[in-house]
């Protein structure tokens, strides 16, 4: 047992560490602070250096772990199937503040799309005769939502029940594609800052 | 702004930025050269780095880069007990990185050949 492993200010460190990695898997979060703890026993025990110095060798806590996390962060987003990682691996992967501007409005745009196809499939289940997709002559094809305007005046409809698994179908590629889209961006953040085989595919060790 | 100097030499700061930026570029690569025919933990990689190439990384630059290495599938790690009374992670290079030191070991030396065959004019000014 070594004197770091037991010292307050050691704790605390890893303990602001720890929790600025949040959004982490646990079991990287232990495996971070293990190796950091480690570090700071080994440089503790080298002549010249105490608690305190290897402490500072290793900078403010909150800063060492957000280099962790975004990492951790873009790696899980060029993998993952969950929008929420892959947003917030997007916006990690975006440097300057208008293209995070730029990326989270088109990822939003692309998810609202999303919601408005499964939305329109599912009220066609509850109220079939107001959701559908209307043509009124004259004017743009229109799908719509709205109950007390529906059905447009003059306005056919087109495709009926076909809606239901159209909207879903077309609702799950907008998801692919919106993803996609976002992954491709964050594996070329990756490769941009890393010596990364241009041979390797996405998500080579993650998981 | 970029700052020039009456004598037309770029300021320092500018110069400390592209030793900055070219010590970074080259970091990984010394990084595997480290760990060719070695395990290391943490430490020892810095140790080694400061006395055999004079590449000075702080701890906070190498433990979360150490990490990313690992998790592209390029470094393996092991934990190990130590006598010193606490364990280390141990880091070694996987086949993957291994090619991927490789490669890089071969692109810089074909860059460094290049570039020193543009800068001997240059170099021979410097001798003097």
């Amino acid at each position: 047992m070594n004197a770091a492993t037991e010292n307050p200010q050691v704790e605390n460190y890893l303990a602001q560490a720890r929790a600025a990695m949040r959004g982490m898997p646990e079991g990287d979060v232990e495996d971070a602070v293990r190796e950091l703890r480690s570090h700071i026993a080994d440089m503790s025990e080298q002549e010249g250096y105490d608690i305190g110095s290897a402490l500072r060798s290793l900078g403010d806590p909150v800063e060492l772990a957000k280099k962790y996390r975004a990492d951790n962060l873009t790696m899980r987003a060029e993998c993952s199937g969950s929008p929420l990682v892959v947003f917030q691996g997007l916006r990690q992967a975006t440097r300057s503040r208008s293209g995070r501007f730029t990326a989270t409005a088109l990822y939003i745009f692309g998810y609202i799309n999303v919601f408005t196809l499964w939305s329109a499939a599912l009220e066609k289940l509850f109220a079939p005769s107001k959701v559908g997709l209307w043509y009124v002559p004259g004017r743009i094809f229109s799908l719509t939502l709205v109950n007390n305007t529906i059905p447009p005046d003059g306005g056919r409809e087109l495709i009926g029940w076909w809606l239901v698994p159209g909207a879903v179908l077309l609702g799950w590629l907008l998801h692919y594609i919106t993803n996609k889209i976002a992954q491709w961006w964050i594996h070329r953040y990756r490769a941009s800052i890393q010596s990364r085989d241009p041979e390797m595919g996405f998500c080579i060790g993650g998981s | 702004m970029a700052t020039i100097s009456p004598a037309g030499t770029p300021a320092p700061s500018l110069m400390d930025k592209w030793e900055v930026q070219l010590r970074k570029g080259c970091l990984e690569l010394a990084m595997f050269g480290c760990l060719w025919s070695d395990k290391l933990y943490g430490l020892e990689i810095m140790r080694r780095l400061q006395s055999d190439s004079d590449l000075a990384v702080s701890a906070s630059t190498l433990y979360p880069l150490l990490a990313r290495l690992k998790a592209d599938g390029l470094l393996e790690s092991e934990w190990v007990e130590e006598e010193a009374g606490h364990p280390r992670k141990y880091y070694r290079l996987t086949p993957a990185g291994r090619r991927r030191a490789l490669q890089m070991a071969r692109m810089w030396s074909r860059f460094s050949a290049t570039i020193e065959d543009l800068m001997s004019p240059l170099l021979k000014e410097v001798a003097r």
